[in-house]
């Protein structure tokens, strides 16, 4: 304990220092200041002044916000369900000996590599101008209009959020599924642990881990949705598909809500917060089970 | 082994869940934080433009008018080779400004509507008087006033100087009208009455646009002027009326037309109904003469014209919705204002606003400038006359999204819901959204 203290390489602190630094003043510092102005009537320009609570209180009786959280939870909840199901069965497809794996693969990665907005954009035109095509064709009634202008434009915003995230979910699953010994599996086998039995018993256990990451990553998310409904929806038809993040957006800048849906987006984080917080300690003790 | 990856991944998680969770803030609050960076950047910028060589940005809000601004621009910079200008001219203009406005990074000179976002750029005392400028005395007053209405506490000076006009009413392909043997319609009922010859002979009578929400509200504001009293935007905000008491047959009206729409009129985008309309799909088309240059780059020869809204039975009453499309405004703090104001005043110029209105199929402000174009021919006179009322949501608060509730209230409607039904929810909305448009 008496020895010298080593001497630490300044390198380290070349490596890690610029970064904090950015980090507070692009990350940290906005999001401070965005606390700040939640306590004012700040609306984005011009004079303001504290209204201490008014703000947050406010939140609760506005039946825009309401109606927000209520349709983030549920697309959420879909999606990440949706997400996590399909993401699990095509990496377990693309983990067994199949032909033409590598470039399954890379195709499955594609739509991650485009941008959400590009994303949008281009299933703004499948469902305006091809998808009426084939309903009318077809004769299904709900098809044969662009149904993103319809009470049902959730489920194709639902769609395509899904198609899109799967890569990167199944990515992740796939380098699960890859680090399991291989070992296992004829041990598994002698033991007559096949279909099923082997995925509920060994395989799902063992990749535990990734199922938690995507699971919190996937919630994180979808509850802040945000560019695939502007590009598709802009919240629309009506107030329909509009999230907490749209919702903030919109009223923020165009609405002249600066303050108000600057707690509007504490709040959001918290949520988001208190959410990720709870479902880690849930899912590692469930992890913890299989150890 | 297995405790490395947990351990690797647990920590992975945090990382992500703490750094996105700030990004998702940023969103909102950067906008703030950029403030001191920018407006040094922009004063900086400012303080070289005092010296002789001045270098202006023009903020268009139209992208309609890029390229017209861009030629008078460089006619401007042969008399003044000391100016430069640049256009800046974003989607989503209204926002962007807005947002820029938070920064406090007002650009030197500003092409806007006399809409909410100028109320609020008003408002927010960022923008000169120039109401003393040599130009300001060939303005039309209608326009003026429609300025000072829009302007805290009603000032009556001009913090913008009205330049090129709208008009919005009913967009009509003149060759299936003469094809189909009808007038242009002066009543409301003669007007159903050629949406129902039209509809029985197999043509749609009108090609709506509604997946984008901007798009619902021109039939509204062409019906609202018609059918209720001037004083309503007054009185509601006073808190002396309710939609709901003197909107009724404003929405009945709307749902009425909704009937002689294409099918799919909710997931028809602007775009793609304007190319429809263009290549004879549908014989009108609910909009404004801004349209037409759209309807041009897909049929070059395509024959158009304008009537005002035909609303009520008392022909009277059937006003042009025209308003101010473009006006410009002065950054009060601009450092080279003296620049700014010379090249406003060479927008102002007869002939350069002949130019402009000539290649934008819009009308002037200023006296004695007239478009001479047949594709608005039917309410060049109206105009003329001073038969216009403006657009009633330029007088409402900017928080209000009207167009959401119309885009509402119209799939609906698509959704075959009941019509008494739907009329009442939508104008309550519209009384709760009015009341709580402006949070502190």
């Amino acid at each position: 304990m008496l020895k010298s203290k080593e001497r630490i390489n300044f390198a380290f602190y070349l490596m890690t220092v610029p970064m904090v630094l950015l980090f507070f003043v692009f990350h940290t510092y906005p999001f401070l200041q965005g606390i700040f102005y939640s306590f004012t009537n700040w609306k984005g320009y011009g004079k303001w002044s504290f209204v201490g609570l008014r703000n947050y209180l406010h939140i609760f009786s506005d039946k825009d916000v309401g109606n927000a959280y209520a349709f983030t939870f549920f697309f959420a909840l879909l999606a990440t369900i949706f997400v996590n199901l399909f993401s699990l069965l095509l990496a377990l497809g693309l983990n067994s000996k199949i032909k033409f794996k590598n470039a399954l693969k890379a195709i499955y990665f594609l739509p991650y590599m485009l941008g959400n907005l590009i994303v949008g954009f281009i299933f703004n035109f499948v469902f305006a101008n091809l998808l009426p095509m084939l309903g009318q064709a077809l004769g299904i009634g709900a098809l044969s209009v662009n149904i993103l202008g319809t009470d049902n434009a959730w489920i194709g915003v639902l769609l395509v959020t899904v198609w899109q995230s799967l890569a990167f979910n199944t990515l992740i699953y796939l380098s699960g599924l890859q680090s399991v010994d291989q070992d296992l599996y004829e041990a598994a086998n002698l033991d007559g642990a096949i279909g099923w039995k082997r995925f509920k018993h060994i395989t799902f256990p063992l990749i535990a881990p990734f199922f938690t990451i995507n699971m919190v990553l996937c919630v994180k998310g979808f509850l802040m949705a945000f560019d695939q409904i502007m590009a598709m929806t802009n919240g629309g038809p009506g107030s329909a598909t509009t999230t907490i993040s749209v919702l903030i957006y919109k009223k923020g800048f165009q609405g002249a809500q600066f303050a108000y849906q600057s707690a509007d987006a504490v709040l959001l984080f918290i949520v988001i917060v208190s959410i990720s917080m709870f479902q880690l300690f849930v899912l590692e003790k469930r992890e913890a089970k299989f150890e | 082994m297995r405790k490395t990856i947990k351990s690797i991944t647990a920590s992975a998680l945090c990382l992500a869940i703490i750094g996105s969770s700030f990004a998702g803030c940023s969103g909102t609050s950067s906008a703030s934080t950029a403030q001191p960076v920018t407006s040094a950047a922009a004063s900086t910028a400012s303080e070289t433009a005092v010296a002789q060589p001045a270098t202006l940005e023009l903020f268009s809000t139209k992208s309609e008018n890029k390229n017209i601004l861009q030629s008078i621009i460089d006619d401007f910079h042969v008399q003044n080779p000391n100016i430069t200008i640049t256009i800046t001219c974003p989607q989503d203009a209204g926002t962007v400004l807005k947002t820029r406005l938070t920064k406090n990074d007002i650009p030197d000179i500003i092409a806007m509507g006399g809409d909410a976002t100028f109320k609020e750029l008003q408002g927010a005392d960022v923008l000169e008087d120039l109401s003393n400028e040599p130009y300001a005395a060939s303005v039309q007053d209608s326009y003026k006033k429609m300025v000072y209405d829009v302007q805290k506490d009603k000032e009556q000076k001009l913090y913008g100087v009205p330049y090129a006009t709208n008009a919005s009413g009913v967009l009509y392909n003149v060759d299936m009208f003469k094809a189909a043997g009808v007038e242009v319609p002066k009543t409301w009922d003669e007007f159903l009455a050629v949406c129902k010859k039209f509809q029985s002979a197999g043509k749609t009578p009108f090609e709506l646009t509604f997946k984008d929400s901007w798009c619902c509200l021109p039939p509204w504001n062409s019906m609202a002027p018609d059918l209720q009293l001037s004083s309503f935007t007054d009185d509601r905000m006073a808190k002396k009326t309710t939609f709901a008491a003197t909107h009724q047959e404003v929405a009945q009206k709307y749902l009425e037309l909704l009937k002689y729409a294409q099918k799919d009129y909710m997931g028809t985008t602007y775009a793609d109904g304007n190319k429809a309309f263009a290549e004879g799909k549908a014989a009108m088309m609910i909009n404004g003469n801004w349209a037409i240059s759209e309807f041009k780059k897909t049929n070059k020869d395509f024959k158009v014209d304008l009537f005002a809204f035909p609303a009520s039975n008392d022909i009277s009453k059937n006003y042009v919705t025209s308003g101010v499309d473009v006006l410009f405004a002065i950054n009060k703090d601009s450092k080279a204002k003296d620049a700014a104001k010379k090249f406003v005043s060479f927008m102002m110029e007869k002939t350069t606003a002949q130019k402009y209105i000539k290649d934008q199929f819009a009308f002037s402000a200023i006296k004695g400038v007239e478009q001479e174009d047949s594709t608005v021919a039917s309410v060049k006179a109206d105009i003329a006359n001073g038969k216009v009322a403006n657009f009633p949501d330029h007088y409402y608060p900017s928080g209000f999204d009207l167009a959401s509730l119309a885009q509402n209230f119209a799939k609906n409607a698509a959704a075959n819901m009941d019509a008494t039904k739907n009329i009442s929810d939508f104008l309550k909305q519209c009384d709760e959204k009015y009341d709580t448009a402006n949070v502190g």
